[in-house]
Parts: structure tokens; sequence; C-alpha cells
């Protein structure tokens, strides 16, 4: 039985590739795969004239895989990738607009370089961190509805809306917690601060801190 | 190093099919299916009842600065529900004015615009009705004014009785009931002046009487509306009935051309007749109040904000038209400058741009019910 297991165990450690280093230690690539939930915190301005008064939005959360690439500076210090899979968000009315239901929805990719500060050893099972991030934030595939058109030119040509496209810092708290030598769990909560503007084909424009939470789970695998 | 090669293949595919794909249209279909819509109403709805004759002919036929692409809000609202461009239920005019022949009135199978200029909610006699004339001398055009109970007669005999309860309607009067009644206060202060023995104390009582007998006629205008959506529209079978209140005619050129003391018993006998037309409504299923009254006020109060460059003047030159009306304004028929978003038209009815503006609030009312 024992040296059933001893086999099993030495059959894995072929399998996996191990090697001699240690786990998050300087020189070790790090790719991990997972789920990232993004959660705006809207603070919208008024839509500009002409328009009816207290006009705002509110953006709605979304969820996506997300794929990361880190490689270890030191023991302690990190550069971590992250990017992923489109989001998509549901733009619904806010202010005078609550009741009006959802505007429009608008796709996003976030692609996010953190520098990240690692505490405990190496070696040690969970690893919190901590990092600050630079995120581009890439607004596209923007889509109107019968809403907004209805809001904004009743009876017109649908109203198209354009989202800007914005950089915003993130700093970010995570952990991770090693499974063996190469496979990991790795979880963070990240603030972004994003401010940027709408421009709808009718003229008027909207700007909106978005300010999202984005909280994930992934997979990790170091080599 | 496979694995890296693959993952960050993967990672930057992701990010260059983002960089893909623009914006788009989205769903534009309302979220109720509407099959027709029905409007029932005056001058602010009409469709064309008197685009004939020599109204026709000079570029005119709705109560606005005409053009090719003027709507007035009953046509923006069809567009976006998606029902077919509203064409006037019944054209034709009875004018004895030498320059504009009358043309024989004829009914339109399958047209729901009902409303007319001129038409008032109960009293077939409206203002620029021949049966007005001489009193009224604008009665020389010959407006048919079918008034709003007749409208609704005649669509529930042409549709068999009922609604089929997949129609948007509309319903905005009792403007001219503010004129006529108002026209009524008039001549009997006139009559009052001029009688003999006339004193400011007794042109005073006559106009307080009159003003009072007025503002009671309103109230009774709005009560009967009120009746008539209830058991003519919506006891027929009809589910989405948009009110449009009377805005503010105070806050009209037209308004403003009159004496403090008229204007405030101008706004009084809007108000009047709103509140009634309210009270008579009550929360009646099917029907979606919208208060114009207030919003016009709004509007008038932050011309800014609506993107309004002026409420008072007409855009139109009345003294250029072939009458004093917007009936019969178009591109060629303007003051000078730009006045594309102006309020007003002619003294009472609002240029295309504020139509979009009542259009607007509308939808915005109708997305608020879930009925856009």
């Amino acid at each position: 039985m024992t040296h059933g297991i001893k086999t099993l165990a030495f059959a894995a450690m072929v399998l996996l590739g191990t090697s001699a280093a240690m786990a998050q230690s300087a020189g070790t690539w790090m790719v991990k795969g997972g789920v990232n939930r993004i959660d705006p915190k809207v603070k919208s301005d008024d839509l500009s004239a002409p328009s009816l008064p207290n006009s705002q939005v509110d953006v709605k959360s979304a969820t996506a895989a997300i794929l990361t690439l880190g490689y270890m500076l030191t023991d302690e210090a990190s550069l971590e990738f992250y990017a992923g899979l489109p989001y998509k968000h549901d733009i619904v009315g806010a202010g005078a607009l609550s009741n009006a239901g959802k505007l429009g929805t608008v796709k996003q990719v976030s692609p996010t370089l953190f520098a990240q500060y690692r505490f405990l050893p190496a070696a040690s099972v969970w690893r919190p961190y901590v990092g600050i991030g630079l995120t581009y934030a890439h607004f596209y595939g923007e889509e109107g509805s019968g809403t907004l058109t209805s809001l904004t030119n009743p009876g017109g040509p649908p109203t198209k809306m354009s989202v800007d496209s914005a950089f915003g810092l993130s700093p970010q708290l995570g952990v991770s917690f090693q499974i063996n030598d190469q496979w990991y769990v790795d979880g963070s909560v990240i603030k972004t601060f994003l401010k940027n503007k709408t421009t709808l084909s009718t003229g008027q424009s909207i700007e909106t801190k978005l300010d999202p939470v984005s909280t994930n789970l992934s997979v990790g695998y170091r080599f | 190093m496979k694995r890296i090669r693959f993952l960050a293949l993967a990672t930057v595919t992701s990010l260059l099919l983002a960089a893909c794909g623009g914006g788009g249209d989205g769903d534009q279909s309302p979220r109720v299916h509407y099959t027709a819509m029905v409007s029932f109403g005056d001058s602010l709805s009409d469709v064309g009842t008197y685009n004939v004759s020599t109204i026709a002919a000079v570029g005119g036929g709705k109560y606005t600065v005409n053009g090719a692409t003027a709507k007035n809000w009953t046509e923006r609202i069809a567009a976006q529900i998606g029902t077919s461009a509203p064409c006037a239920a019944q054209t034709g005019l009875n004018s004895i004015i030498p320059q504009i022949p009358a043309v024989a009135v004829v009914n339109h199978a399958g047209c729901y615009g009902y409303a007319q200029g001129g038409a008032r909610v109960t009293n077939p006699v409206g203002p620029a009705n021949v049966n007005a004339y001489p009193a009224d001398p604008s009665g020389a055009l010959g407006q048919l004014t079918d008034p709003v109970i007749n409208q609704i007669t005649r669509h529930l005999t042409a549709v068999g009785g009922s609604f089929s309860g997949t129609e948007l309607v509309t319903v905005m009067a009792g403007g001219n009931d503010v004129f006529s009644n108002l026209g009524i206060v008039n001549a009997t202060v006139a009559a009052a002046t001029a009688a003999p023995g006339a004193t400011p104390t007794s042109i005073a009582a006559a106009a307080q009487a009159a003003g009072t007998a007025a503002v009671t006629a309103m109230g009774t205008a709005g009560g009967e509306l009120a009746a008539y959506i209830k058991t003519q529209i919506v006891a027929k079978g009809a589910t989405h009935v948009v009110v449009v209140n009377l805005p503010d005619v105070s806050q009209t050129p037209l308004g403003y051309s009159q004496s403090v003391a008229t204007q405030g018993l101008i706004q009084l006998m809007s108000s009047t007749f709103n509140s009634q037309l309210a009270v008579g409504l009550g929360n009646t299923a099917g029907v979606l109040q919208v208060d114009a009254f207030t919003q016009g006020q709004d509007q008038v109060a932050h011309p800014t904000q609506y993107g309004l460059t002026n409420v008072t003047v007409p855009a139109c030159d009345l003294t250029v038209t072939i009458l004093a009306s917007s009936l019969v304004c178009s591109g060629n028929t303007l003051i000078a400058g730009d006045v594309s978003h102006y309020q007003f038209a002619d003294t009472v009815h609002p240029t295309p741009y504020g139509y979009q503006l009542l259009a607007q609030f509308v939808a915005k009312r109708m997305t608020d019910a879930g009925w856009l």
C-alpha cells in the first residue's frame, strides 16, 4: 500500500513536471485562469442638455473568465498581467430615469498590469499580497435600445452610444493558497478608479465615475 | 514554455477580438406590441385634417413649422411604437374665405388620426368654425372642429363598436375650450363696458362673473373628457390610453399678450380643466396621465436644460402667412435668424422641436410605465 502511494506520488511529480524550485520564489512564472466579477460603483453626472433634469445612468455588474501571467522578480515582488474574455454590462437609467430600465449594453476589456508585494516566505501555504495596477478599460460594442431612442429622439433614427475608453489605477488585495509546488488557488479584490464619458448620437453626453470593484477567484500553475 | 506561449496567445487573441466590432442600434422594439395608434384631440395632435385647398398649396397642413420632416408629437410616438404613420381620419374645410376655397368633408377608412384643429371636448363649435362667424372672425376659415366626443363615436362606429385592446390611444384636448370661453369673457366685458351707465364697478363685477363662469366651464369640460375616456374608450376595450393634460396656456405668446389679470385667469382655466380631468380619471386602469402642464412650466423656467433658445416669440412670421396661424407656416415664412430651437411656431402651437420635447416627455412617462 505504502509502495503504491509512493509510486503514484512519483508519477504525479513526473506528470506535473516538478522541479526543485520553491513556490513563488524569484524567477518563477505563474499563470492562472479563473472568473472575475466587475461591479461598477457608479456616480453619474446628469445627461447634458437637452434632457430631462437629473437624467442619470447606472452600469450593472458583469462576470467573465480571466487569464493572468505573472513573474516573480524577487521572492516578494512580482509583476502580473491580467487579461481575459470581454465583459458585457447593462446600462440602465438612474435619477429621473430610474424607472426607464435598460438603456443599452456595452462590452469592455480592461487589461491591467500589477506590481505586487507578497508577504510571508515563498514556500508558505498562504501568501497574502498587495498590488497596484494600471488598468486600460477599453469599451466597445455599444448597443442602444428602443428605450434610449424613446428618451432622446422618439420616432427618430435609433440613438447610438459611444463610450470613451480610459486609464485607471487599480489597488489590489489578494491571497494565494498553495496546493502543491505547482498548483495554487488565488483570490483578490481590486478597486479601479475610472472616470469616463459617454456620448449619444443625439448630441448629449454624460460623465460617470465607474470606480468598479472586481472580485476574482482563479486556479494557478507555476513553473 | 509551450504553455506560456499558448496562454499568452489566448490572452492577446481575446484583446484583439475585443478591439473589433462597433456600436449598434440594439433592440429598438417597444416593450408592448401595438397594432395601431388612435388619436383624439385638437390641433396639437392633428396630422392634417385641413391639409387641403390653399393650405396644402402653401405647404401647410399641420399646426407647426410645416416641412418634409416636421412631425407633431403623435407622429413621433407612432414612429417609435412602430405603427404606420398616422393619417387624418377626416379631411375638409368649410371655408368662406375666397382665397381658400372650401373642400368637401371626406372620411378616410383606416386612418385613425381623429384630432382636429379647433376641436373642443364636447361643444361642436370651436375656434375658426364657420358657425362661430362673424362673432369670431376666424370662423371664416371653416375648421370642422368635430369635438372629442364625436371623434370617439366615429372611431367606434368605424371599428365595430369596440377597441381591440392592442391600440395605443392618445387623448389631448382642452385648449380650444380655453379659447372659446376666453372669447365669451372678452365679449361679456366688452358688452359691460359699452352698456349705458357702465361704471368701473359694474365692469369689474361683469368681468368677475364672466371669469368665474369660464373657470367653471373649464372644470366641466375636464370632467366630461375624463368621463368619455372611461366610458367610451377604456370601457370599450382600450388598454393603453395616454392622456396628456393641457399645457399652461398662459405661458404662450397668446397668454403673454394679455393683461396680467387675464393671464392669471387663463392659467386658472387651464389648471381647473386639468384637475377635473385628473380627478375624473383617478387611477383608471389602462390610462396613463401625462402632466404636460407641469412639464411645460419647467421648460419655460429652464429653457437651456431643454435646448430651447426662445420660449416667448413665434418662429413663424405671422404677418406674411396667409392666415395668422402656423397651419399655413412653413420654412418659407419664418422670422429672421435660427428658430430651430424655438418653443412656439405661432401664438399657441409648438415648433417641431417643441413637439419633440413633448414627445420625449410622453415617451419618458410611457417608458416608466413599461408601455414603450
